[in-house]
């Protein structure tokens, strides 16, 4: 068994028949004197010829580490993969279509090892349509700002380098992928820089991003941002909610004894809406514990939950710190 | 004739739902299989309540025939009995067998070779129906809320006939009424399923009423499967569209209120607000629910694997085939095919596809 690289390259692959060869030429040339390496290589369910080009790509150099998927589950579950992979004290990952540029992992390594656990690369000059991608996507990337206070420019950007003790603390599923900086941040206290890389227009293949997912990112950023605000105290988010509730409720309360006792009359709307929100108080108290019990039982046995720690040794440069 | 030794099968029959007498299951079904050249031994598995049917099969087992029986625990359903057949099971390679006919007998071997040959699962569908109108309808409905709701192209969900390696078997999670869903979880997981056409059996023709609890619960199957498929790692996608849908509905309601108010009229006594309030309830319900999922997901994150590699079997696979299709079959299959397309009897199997999740 040779030794553990200390740098592991993830790319996810889907379909990627003509960029791949190019892709692994480039990663050879960027990482060329950068110490030992590995290139993993996600395949996530191709049905183009990519799993058999991988097997031929991998033959010719050891570093090339194809994984193959047993179908297609998405560009999260891929880079997940590829994680648990990695073997190397820096994790960088990044796209297969050529758009990213292996050219700048050397700079993302060094300003990881100015201390930071997480360094995300934005797009200069973007090469994608305005219309459907760059527009949305700026307006995306607004609102992950705005709600989940971790000031990313692009989250878009897959090219992106971590500390292996990073990786080893997140878990990503669903469509995770497009919020790992604020996931990072959320769930590990990761600090995370971001720097400018190069960003090319794509060349093989159809892109395999649509617009119709404005649902499924405002669904995400919801879950994000409940669990880094209230991971720790869902109690408390639940207890929030429920003070909304009863507040609303008392009001209705108020205004139903007026009605009754100062003009005099008979309804019934008034105390029945007190009624309705009443019950829906007492329930999330109760969907708060539930959630204390899940969280309670769900950390048992699990040592990859705390948070990173900064320590002195973390400044010594990731390429030529010991696996 | 190939070597016996080489293709030993066991044939798990669950016994539950309204069964034809065993021993004319055996003696119908083993047959076909013996003079395909496999060597199969039956494992009869049912619940203290049906027991006494076991009897049937006390002749046979005193003859030497190769037959297996086991009474498993009051509390499983079928899915239970199936995994209990399987543990019994001393084989590798497994046929799941109704105890009432489903498909012509001499058909068995048409479902097993194609697990012989390498795929994961082979499922029989019985095609060209032959059966009473009333069937037809209940099965179409049935697989076109399946295929709706489960994005799945399987067309015969509800014939239990089905071929498998017994490690499929074992990595799949079931539990329940699963065992109906069967070929659409080891899709999800990544397996290779194919379907083959197979004759359907006589008795399987006859008109069919179930009581109204059989059709709830099938109902309800299938919408823990759409939830299981589409949502298990994400709830909120679920509850929080129904949530908002309805939050928004009642939102509404309040915000037409509310005008009439500031319009001078009185609202006070209107129902109208009523239903306003249990909309918004419902919707905040509805979200905070699928909060609890997502919190739920979060946690056991770390301790899921959600994804499943090739193994090094389907690794060789790949590498002497060389083409993708040997583990990634790109031949679609169409769930609404017209009759025209099939009357070959000899149709090879159809690989079955699977979308992967949406990106």
């Amino acid at each position: 068994m040779a030794l553990a690289p200390a740098l592991s390259v993830v790319v996810p692959i889907f379909n990627e028949v003509e960029s791949l060869p190019i892709l692994v030429e480039t990663v050879r040339e960027a990482l060329e004197g950068q110490g030992e390496w590995e290139l993993l290589l996600v395949d996530d369910g191709s049905t183009d010829g990519t799993r058999s080009l991988l097997m031929r790509l991998a033959e010719n150099d050891r570093r090339v580490r194809p994984l193959y998927l047993a179908r297609n589950y998405g560009q999260t579950t891929a880079m997940q993969a590829g994680f648990d992979h990695a073997q190397g004290a820096v994790v960088v990952s990044m796209d297969g279509d050529l758009q990213n540029d292996p050219a700048d992992i050397p700079r993302l390594v060094e300003k990881l090892d100015e201390g930071y656990d997480l360094v995300t690369g934005y797009r200069l000059n973007r090469k994608d349509r305005l219309l459907t991608r760059k527009i949305p996507s700026w307006f995306a990337n607004r609102i992950i700002r705005f709600l989940t206070g971790v000031p990313i420019r692009d989250n878009g950007c897959s090219l992106k380098a971590y500390r292996r003790e990073l990786v080893r603390r997140f878990h990503l599923y669903s469509d995770m992928h497009r919020f790992i900086p604020a996931i990072a941040v959320a769930t590990a206290g990761a600090r995370v820089a971001e720097i400018p890389v190069r960003h090319h227009a794509r060349q093989h293949g159809e892109s395999k991003y649509g617009l119709s997912r404005t649902w499924k990112v405002l669904s995400d950023l919801l879950v994000i941002k409940s669990i880094r605000s209230f991971r720790e105290r869902p109690l408390l988010l639940f207890g929030l909610l429920s003070v909304v509730a009863l507040s609303l409720s008392g009001t209705f309360a108020v205004r139903s004894l007026i009605t009754v006792f100062v003009y005099g009359r008979t309804i019934f709307i008034f105390p029945s809406v007190t009624i309705i929100l009443f019950g829906l108080t007492v329930y999330l108290i109760m969907l708060g514990l539930l959630a204390e019990a899940a969280l309670f039982h769900g950390r048992r046995g699990i040592r990859t939950l705390s948070p990173l720690v900064a320590t002195r040794s973390g400044d010594a440069h990731p390429l030529r710190r010991e696996a | 004739m190939p070597d016996p030794g080489a293709r030993r099968l066991s044939v798990v029959v669950p016994v539950a739902e309204r069964p034809s007498p065993l021993d004319g299951i055996y003696k119908e079904f083993s047959r076909p299989l013996r003079e395909a050249g496999f060597a199969a031994e039956f494992i009869f598995i049912t619940t203290p309540a049906n027991a006494s049917l076991l009897s049937t099969l006390d002749k046979l087992i005193d003859q030497g025939e190769p037959i297996e029986t086991g009474i498993a625990n009051a509390s499983v359903g079928e899915t239970g009995l199936l995994s209990a057949g399987v543990a019994m099971a001393a084989h590798d390679l497994l046929l799941t067998l109704p105890a009432y006919p489903r498909i012509e007998a001499d058909e068995l071997p048409r479902v097993v070779l194609p697990v012989v040959q390498g795929a994961h699962m082979c499922v029989a569908r019985r095609w060209p129906r032959k059966d009473s109108w009333l069937n037809r309808v209940q099965n179409q409905v049935f697989h076109a809320m399946v295929s709706s709701l489960g994005g799945r192209r399987v067309r015969d969900v509800a014939c239990g006939v089905r071929a498998m390696r017994r490690d499929v078997f074992e990595a799949l999670p079931l539990y329940g009424d699963f065992h109906r869903f069967l070929p659409l979880v080891a899709l999800r997981d990544g397996y290779q399923v194919v379907e083959v056409d197979t004759a359907q059996h006589a008795e399987d023709r006859q008109p069919r009423i179930y009581s109204p609890g059989v059709y709830l619960r099938r109902v309800l199957d299938i919408l823990g499967l759409f939830f299981l498929i589409r949502f298990t790692e994400k709830p909120l996608r679920f509850f929080g569209l129904v949530g908002a849908t309805t939050t928004l509905a009642g939102g509404l309601i309040m915000l037409s209120l509310l005008i009439d108010r500031i319009q001078g009229q009185a609202i006070a006594d209107r129902p109208l607000m009523l239903l306003g309030t249990l909309l918004v309830v419902l919707g905040v319900q509805s979200i905070a629910l699928g909060l609890i999922g997502e919190i739920i997901v979060h946690v056991n994150a770390p301790r899921q694997k959600g994804y499943r590699l090739l193994n090094p079997a389907e690794l060789d696979q790949l590498r002497e085939s060389g083409e993708e299709g040997a583990t990634n079959p790109e031949t679609p299959t169409e769930p609404g095919t017209t009759a025209s397309e099939r009357s070959e009897a000899e149709a090879p199997p159809h690989p079955l596809t699977v979308r992967g999740s949406p990106r």
